[in-house]
């Protein structure tokens, strides 16, 4: 662990030389990802009418412009890469050099996390001069609770895209089981729809659900529509989940290693 | 001891379909598998500094023992130490004291300079700055780098790339060299230099260097000693002379003739079944107790020409080799 700390500058220093050759690629993929403006939009129409589940006009706006942040602050595509990497026998390379490839990856798809914000900021300033009671200032005590929030949220997409690209070792369509977790994902993490809206026998399951924690959780604390009093179980819940995650990955990826081979390693 | 492997074996379980519609929904629900023994229950020592020759035919199960020695591949059984070490431990200290360089998958990043993973592997591999820089123009001079390493790797010839590959593979200055087909694709002039450079580094650091090539030049070059291994099973384990006196077909004589008669070249062609060369030359391999009434036939007809006698080409050798090693094997079938 500590070793791993160590490289960090490093790693951080050849991801950036990385994230920049790609520049281009990467501004098509965030913009490609702009779903909750086309959901906006949609929830924007229907709110017109009166508040659903008490959110109006306004709080679709601020849920929405949240989901957009948080959902490339959230973003990694780790399931395609080490996919990519273990089919080909690319890993090989990484696998020669003495720092685990799940760090090496996750550090690099870190660092590609200011060039998301940056590009965010101008559709975040069209739609604020679009609504300007979108503007809210949250309680000062509630941003580290979001950034430690929107932190577990990425680690969490990122050992559960792990998990799937990992089954890359013994399955040749692991991407496809991703596709069909992505499907729920987008239902149930808030993507789409705020989890409000949903009937009330689906609340309390979908509270303690991965789906929240890795979408959910960090847009309501940053749209403040989660009470202080259940800050703290939800954080717990999610850090629960992220914990689970990371023993699931450890088992899987050594077992994993053990079957690396058969694809022309 | 630098490299000691036991009863190394490999065995891959691979799916297998036959063609047709109701083949294919049958594997939908059942899946057969087919056991592959890729590498069977090989044994040998490599001592620091020896210089191993992995040869034999394609699917031998030569990359998959590299791949193994390298910590890449867990073996099925069997045991391997490198320098003590147990390689699908992955360590640190194992893979700081290894390399492996495969001609067909680079490490480089495509679209970012050499020069930057190179700075990668400095910090990986914990490199001191001062030994990196020094470390850094030795390799430069010696491939020839200081021209291109600032351009993305996707802008570079096959030879530059491959000459970028070895130097970041050997900046951290590795004990043990695992070379999968070094020099694969590359033209004649960088193939000379690579061997030169793992030459040069063998002498300048006393590595031990595990090679597998089907590049003949590449063999007769680094290599002192040589497994033959078909089938995942060993054949052969000697040097370099052993083997082309084991398998090798006989003696290369070759006989060099300013001017020729009619009647010669009937004699050289003809008579001794000799095939004409470049520059006045003609050669064949003869069979060892052939040869001394060749050189004499030669002597007596030809007593101007000069006339050598020396080991056949490796390759002649080594197709023998593997000939009888299919044929013993077709035999204990």
């Amino acid at each position: 662990m500590i070793r791993c700390m160590r490289l960090v500058p490093a790693l951080v220093r050849f991801s950036t030389a990385r994230v920049m050759a790609y520049r281009a690629e990467m501004v098509i993929w965030i913009l490609s990802a702009s779903l909750p403006l086309v959901m906006l939009a949609l929830w924007n129409a229907v709110a017109a009418e009166g508040p659903i589940a008490g959110m109006g006009q306004g709080e679709m706006a601020r849920y929405f412009a949240a989901t957009l942040l948080v959902n490339q602050l959230t973003g990694v595509w780790i399931v395609w890469q080490l996919n990519y990497e273990i089919r080909t026998g690319l890993l090989s390379t990484q696998l020669l050099r003495p720092v685990h490839p799940l760090w090496h990856n996750a550090v690099w798809m870190m660092t590609a996390l200011p060039i998301r914000a940056l590009v965010m900021l101008p559709i975040l300033g069209a739609l604020l001069a679009w609504r300007p009671d979108l503007w809210v200032r949250p309680d000062p005590l509630m941003l580290p609770v979001f950034a430690l929030s929107v932190a577990m949220a990425w680690a969490l997409a990122f050992l559960v895209q792990a998990t799937f690209a990992i089954l890359s070792f013994w399955l040749d369509q692991s991407i496809g089981l991703f596709g069909v977790w992505y499907s729920g994902w987008a239902l149930l993490s808030g993507y789409v729809a705020p989890l409000a809206l949903f009937p009330d026998w689906a609340q309390r399951p979908l509270r303690f659900s991965p789906f929240r924690a890795m979408l959910g959780l960090p847009v309501e604390l940053l749209g403040g529509f989660v009470s202080p009093r259940e800050v703290g179980l939800d954080l717990a819940v999610q850090a629960g989940w992220v914990l689970g995650a990371l023993v699931l990955v450890r088992v899987l990826w050594r077992r994993g290693l053990r079957h690396y081979g058969a694809y022309g390693a | 001891m630098s490299v000691q492997v036991r009863d190394l074996t490999k065995v891959y379980q691979v799916p297998v379909k036959q063609p047709g519609l109701l083949s294919t929904l049958r594997s939908v629900f059942h899946r057969e598998y087919r056991e592959v023994r890729a590498v069977d229950r090989v044994s040998f020592n490599v001592e620091p500094g020896e210089r191993v020759g992995f040869l034999g035919p394609n699917g031998a199960g030569k990359t998959t023992t590299l791949k193994m020695l390298s910590g890449l591949l867990h073996p099925t059984s069997g045991e391997v130490r490198i320098e003590g070490r147990r390689p699908q431990d992955r360590s640190v200290d194992f893979l700081k004291s290894i390399t492996l360089v495969m001609g067909q998958k680079q490490q480089l990043i495509w679209d970012l300079p050499a020069s930057d993973s190179f700075e990668l592997n400095r910090a990986l591999f914990d490199i001191p700055r001062q030994v990196y820089r020094e470390r850094l123009d030795e390799l430069t001079a010696l491939l020839g780098l200081d021209e291109f390493t600032d351009q993305p790797v996707r802008n570079l010839s096959l030879g530059q790339r491959m000459r970028c590959e070895l130097a970041a593979a050997l900046l951290h200055r590795p004990g043990t060299l695992f070379l999968d087909e070094p020099t694969i694709g590359l033209d004649v002039e960088v193939q000379a230099q690579v061997r030169q450079f793992i030459d040069a580094y063998n002498r300048n650091t006393g590595a031990t260097v595990l090679l597998t090539s089907h590049d003949m030049e590449d063999v007769a070059h680094i290599a002192e000693r040589i497994l033959l291994i078909d089938h995942g099973v060993v054949r052969f384990d000697g040097s370099l002379g052993e083997l082309q006196r084991r398998f090798g077909p006989g003696r290369l004589l070759t006989v060099k003739v300013g001017r020729t008669t009619e009647a010669q070249e009937h004699l050289l062609t003809g008579v001794l079944g000799m095939s004409a060369g470049a520059a006045a030359s003609w050669s064949k391999t003869v069979a060892p107790d052939e040869v001394n009434a060749v050189l004499t036939r030669l002597l007596q007809d030809l007593p101007s020409a000069e006339v050598s006698v020396g080991e056949p080409p490796l390759r002649e050798v080594l197709t023998r080799a593997f000939g009888e090693a299919r044929e013993r094997r077709e035999e204990g079938a």
